[in-house]
Parts: structure tokens; C-alpha cells; sequence
């Protein structure tokens, strides 16, 4: 290879532009997403302490101070979204993850046709979440939807408003589909973790004559904790966020048995056009799952490495 | 391990497999179906499994899918506008994070991390009202616009991670010779990434495809993509269940096709790259 001579005093500009070049080659996408998240926040920010509804004027009518954030708290609808919120989240992450493990086991055993088996089950994943909730709303058809008539059939006494239609079932068939859809993407997520652990180590414990439970708890589970950390976060804070499962499946209701954050914002914004009131809410929510999402941050990825 | 596997054990283990496969796969085949069953079976106590299927339903929904047709040319108007616009954007950040030391690189990719888990529902209602005063409300713009708030931070994390894979060498080299860094990340490094390009571009295909909260409150009539199209059946005259199911089948079909083409790469793409799998 030719040995060029390397200037020892570059030109400065061009010195500073390398300098900067990575800023700059950074930089668009940020000023972009910038402005594209900016806008929204100082406009809900703004309108947060304006009465405005869009159905009556085109522009807020006044100044209120912070009586949208007591109007939303003081309703028994902001509280009552916020623990069906934290109910389908937790119990839906977790079910997930519980599920999704125990599937990735099974596919870990390496059986014949565990392969196809897995590229078929992210099937459920693939799919639009709307399209995922007229999926299930066709089954939970009180005549004639499959689950329905399987339910009644092992003699199950389901409620004679449907299965969505009732207070005490309406959240739970929410629950029941986005299990549906996302146990899978935990399985084989959680399977590519497995399929990374060392053989030599699983043998080498085998021979020690460690148990299965063991071998779980000491080897396998450290190899997948990072991946979990992950997906269990991404997974939390989009259950958190969910709205259009709700809206084909329920609307929230009946009453507000069902209703989610991202459901109450929905009704508020785009039903009942409250701008304010639906502003107020934003904040409300975005500081929330800011606080979720810096802490599990702050914690999880202090020993990340990039 | 194969071979230690005892029959029962194997036995037990398939029985699990065929019912988790029934449970996940099951609901799909039986919308499938919806789509192509005469209407008076779709409610039938017991369900109806054996049918003849109209030739005309199975046209309808695998090759015309007539009313349809638009919003899914809407729908791929949208996804193929959002992940183009996105590349010149995502391209040179993840090769800069990938190739160059940033004083806030953690920063920054936590921060693009942050924005895929921020609710677009708080989203939705400003963008309307802006859209509809800068007059670009209804238009494929608005939407391709407004979905680079997903489809940049994801594929700047997932390219990133097959950036990261292409070995140093062959740009130092490149640099000795005098090569100037465009020509480095254009003609060097781009090149031999190109498949993690694809891959990237058709994961977030799936992505722009699959979102419907946007276009719920940007789109128009006459833009409506197909998760639109099947809640506008739902809204307009009651219930149209083979409406619905047609337009729900043609709205499943691409990133079927895409997740079982790209196997390989769905972990790494599920998880932006953080998994390589």
C-alpha cells in the first residue's frame, strides 16, 4: 500500500468539520423528531390552561388556570382509566412474559418441527392492533361468536350481555387479546435468548449434576435477563399506552369498566372535542410514563453497554 | 438432546405444541375464513367448519378486493412514503453512532428509545389541529410526516446494530488511502450493509403499515388507509362483517408475508437490534 503523507496541519475548517461531522450527521433526524414531538407537548402545555372546545370555537376562549387538571382529577372517569390501566398492563406484561417463557422452553427443546412452529407463532405479532380487536370481537360475539358458543358449550355461565358487554368481563376479554397477540412476540424473542447460552456451560453444570431447576435459575435465566429487560419495558409502556384494542372492542365501556388513559384521552379529545380537558390529560399522562420509563432507565440500563 | 428425549416426554411436548399452535394460529384461519364464508354461516351455533366457499368471496378478497383497493393503495402509499422519507434521516445517524465517538451517544439512543414508547394518542389531537390549520389535514403528507416519529428512532437503532457488524478495516483502510468519510459511508460502508438496509426498510414497512392511530385522525375519505377502512365499515351500517374481514385479510397479508420471508431477522427487528438472534 503507497504511504501517503498525512498533512500535519490540516486546514482548519476542515479540522473543525470533523470535529463536528458526527453532530451533524445526527443532527436532522434529531431536529426533526425534535419538532415533531415539541409541537404537540407546547401545544397541550398551552391549552392545558385554556377552556376550548373545539365543537363551539375554533380557538380557545380563555384563560382557566389550572381548572382542567382539577376538572380531570376530580373525575371519578381519570381514576377509574388509571387502575384499568395499571390492572391490564401489569397482569398483561406479566402473563406475557410467564407464557411466553414457558413457550420458549418449548420450543428450546428442539424437537422436529419446532422451527416452522416458530416462525408461525409470531403470526399474532404481525397483525394491526384494530384488526386484532375485530378478530376478537367477531368471536366474542354473544350469538354465535366462536368463544362464546365454546365457553357455553363446557359449561361456562357466561354474562347474557356478552362477554363484552358486561362489567365483569369486558377488561378481562381486552386482556385476553393483547395476550393473544403478544405471548408470541415474548416466545420467540425469549427463544433466541435461550438459543444464545453456551453449550459447553449447560453440559459442563449437567455434569456437576445440577437439576433442571438449576439450570434454569443459575444459567439460563442471567443469559436472557438483558433481553428481558428490554422487551418487558417496551412491551409495559406500549399496554400502557393502548387505545385501539379498546376502541373496536368496547369503547371503553360499558360504563367505564373498560375504559383506559389512552381510551379517557381518546373520548376527551376526539368524542368530545375538550380540548383543554383532553390537553390537561396529555401532561398528566406524559409525566407519568416519563416517571416510568426514566426510572426503569435510570435502573436497568445502568450497566448497559454501547 | 434429541435423542435422550423418552417418547412419552416427546409425546407431551407435541400435544403442547399442536394446542398453542391451535390457540395462536386458530383465531387467524377462522377470520380468514369469515372473509370468504357465505355471510349466512358466519354466525351459525354450532360454528360451521365444512363450506362451500363462494368463488366470488375468494376473488373478492385475495385478488380484488374491490371497495378495498384504495385503501390498500393508500396503505402502501403511507408505508413506502414514511420509510423513503425516513432513510436519508436514519441512514447518517446510525453510521454517526455506529462509527464515531459521541459525547452523548447514550443519551441520544435512549432518547430515540424513548420517543417509540411515547403515547401517540397525546399526540393525536395537537397534530390534528395543526394539520388542519396549515391546511395539509387528509393528505398522505400529514401521515408520512407524522409516523417519522416511529419509523426514524426505530430504524436508526436497528440499522445501527448491523453497522456496528461491518468490520472497521476496510474504511481504515479506505482512510489511509486518502478516502474523505462521504466516500467512506457511501461508497464503503453502505454498500456491504445493504442487507441490513432491506431489512431495516421492511420492518418499518410493517410498522408504518400497521399504525392506525395516525391516519384515525389525519386521514380523509379519500386517504383512508385499510385499518380505517375497516373501522369506517364498522361505523357506517351496523356491522358488515365480510366488509370487515376482506379488508382486515388484505391488511394482514403484507407482514405475514414480510415476517415469514425476513425469519431470520424478526427477533433482531422486534427488538430494534438489541437481540441479534
Amino acid at each position: 500500500m503507497a504511504t501517503i503523507p498525512v498533512a500535519t496541519t490540516a486546514p482548519s475548517g476542515r479540522r473543525t468539520l470533523m470535529a463536528y461531522l458526527p453532530y451533524l450527521l445526527v443532527a436532522p433526524s434529531v431536529i426533526l423528531l425534535l419538532g415533531l414531538i415539541a409541537y404537540p407537548l407546547v401545544f397541550a402545555l398551552k391549552n392545558s390552561f385554556y377552556f376550548w372546545n373545539l365543537q363551539t370555537s375554533a380557538t380557545p376562549v380563555g384563560f382557566v388556570g389550572f381548572a382542567n387538571y382539577r376538572m380531570v382529577l376530580e373525575s371519578p372517569e381519570f381514576f377509574s382509566s388509571l387502575i384499568n390501566t395499571l390492572i391490564l398492563t401489569i397482569s398483561g406484561t406479566a402473563l406475557e412474559f410467564g407464557l411466553g417463557l414457558a413457550i420458549a422452553l418449548l420450543l428450546a427443546t428442539r424437537l422436529k418441527g419446532m422451527s416452522v412452529a416458530r416462525a408461525l407463532l409470531i403470526m399474532p405479532t404481525t397483525i394491526a392492533p384494530i384488526v386484532v380487536g375485530f378478530l376478537f370481537r367477531y368471536m366474542y360475539d354473544p350469538q354465535g361468536g366462536i368463544i362464546t358458543w365454546l365457553m357455553a358449550s363446557i359449561g361456562l355461565d357466561l354474562p347474557v350481555q356478552g362477554i363484552l358487554g358486561s362489567t365483569n368481563t369486558s377488561l378481562l376479554a381486552i386482556l385476553i387479546a393483547d395476550v393473544w397477540q403478544w405471548t408470541p412476540f415474548f416466545a420467540i424473542i425469549l427463544y433466541a435468548g435461550l438459543l444464545s447460552v453456551p453449550v459447553s456451560l449447560l453440559e459442563a453444570a449437567r455434569l456437576d449434576g445440577a437439576s433442571a431447576w438449576v439450570l434454569f435459575w443459575r444459567i439460563k435465566f442471567p443469559f436472557i435477563m438483558r433481553t428481558a429487560l428490554i422487551i418487558l419495558i417496551l412491551r409495559f409502556m406500549q399496554l400502557f399506552n393502548t387505545f385501539d384494542l379498546v376502541l373496536v372492542l368496547t369503547r371503553g365501556g360499558p360504563g367505564t369498566s373498560s375504559r383506559t388513559l389512552g381510551y379517557t384521552l381518546y373520548q376527551q379529545g376526539l368524542i368530545d372535542f375538550n380540548i383543554g380537558m383532553a390537553s390537561a390529560t396529555t401532561w398528566l399522562v406524559v409525566i407519568i410514563v416519563n416517571a416510568i420509563v426514566g426510572l426503569y432507565i435510570f435502573f436497568a440500563f445502568r450497566k448497559w453497554e454501547w | 438432546m434429541e435423542s435422550h428425549t423418552r417418547p412419552l416426554r416427546r409425546l407431551v411436548i407435541y400435544a403442547l405444541l399442536a394446542l398453542m399452535m391451535l390457540f395462536f394460529i386458530g383465531p387467524i384461519i377462522w377470520f380468514v375464513l369469515l372473509a370468504i364464508r357465505p355471510p349466512a354461516t358466519a354466525f351459525a351455533t354450532p360454528p360451521v367448519l365444512l363450506f362451500e366457499p363462494t368463488a366470488d368471496a375468494i376473488w373478492h378478497t385475495l385478488v380484488d378486493p374491490g371497495a378495498n383497493a384504495k385503501q390498500a393503495r393508500n396503505s402502501l402509499i403511507v408505508a413506502l412514503g414514511a420509510v423513503l422519507l425516513n432513510l436519508p434521516f436514519s441512514v447518517p445517524a446510525a453510521y454517526s453512532l455506529s462509527r464515531f465517538r459521541l459525547r452523548s451517544k447514550k443519551f441520544i439512543m435512549l432518547w430515540y428509545l424513548g420517543l417509540l414508547m411515547a403515547p401517540p394518542i397525546a399526540f393525536l389531537i395537537p397534530y390534528f389541529v395543526l394539520m388542519t390549520q396549515i391546511g395539509l389535514s387528509g393528505t398522505y403528507l400529514s401521515m408520512i410526516l407524522v409516523l417519522q416519529t416511529l419509523i426514524i428512532p426505530f430504524s436508526v437503532w436497528l440499522m445501527k446494530s448491523f453497522i456496528d457488524e461491518v468490520p472497521r478495516e476496510l474504511e481504515e483502510a479506505a482512510r489511509v488511502d486518502g478516502a474523505s468519510w462521504h466516500v467512506i459511508m457511501l461508497r464503503i460502508t453502505l454498500p456491504l450493509v445493504r442487507p441490513g438496509l432491506i431489512v431495516t426498510s421492511m420492518f418499518a414497512f410493517v410498522f408504518a403499515w400497521n399504525n392506525a392511530a395516525f391516519p384515525l385522525v389525519l386521514s380523509s375519505q379519500q386517504t383512508a388507509t385499510l385499518p380505517i377502512g375497516t373501522l369506517n365499515y364498522f361505523a357506517s351500517t351496523g356491522v358488515t362483517w365480510s366488509f370487515i374481514a376482506t379488508a382486515a385479510v388484505v391488511a394482514m397479508l403484507p407482514p405475514m408475508l414480510i415476517f415469514l420471508v425476513f425469519d431470520r431477522y424478526v427477533v433482531r427487528g422486534l427488538t430494534f437490534g438489541a437481540v441479534k438472534g
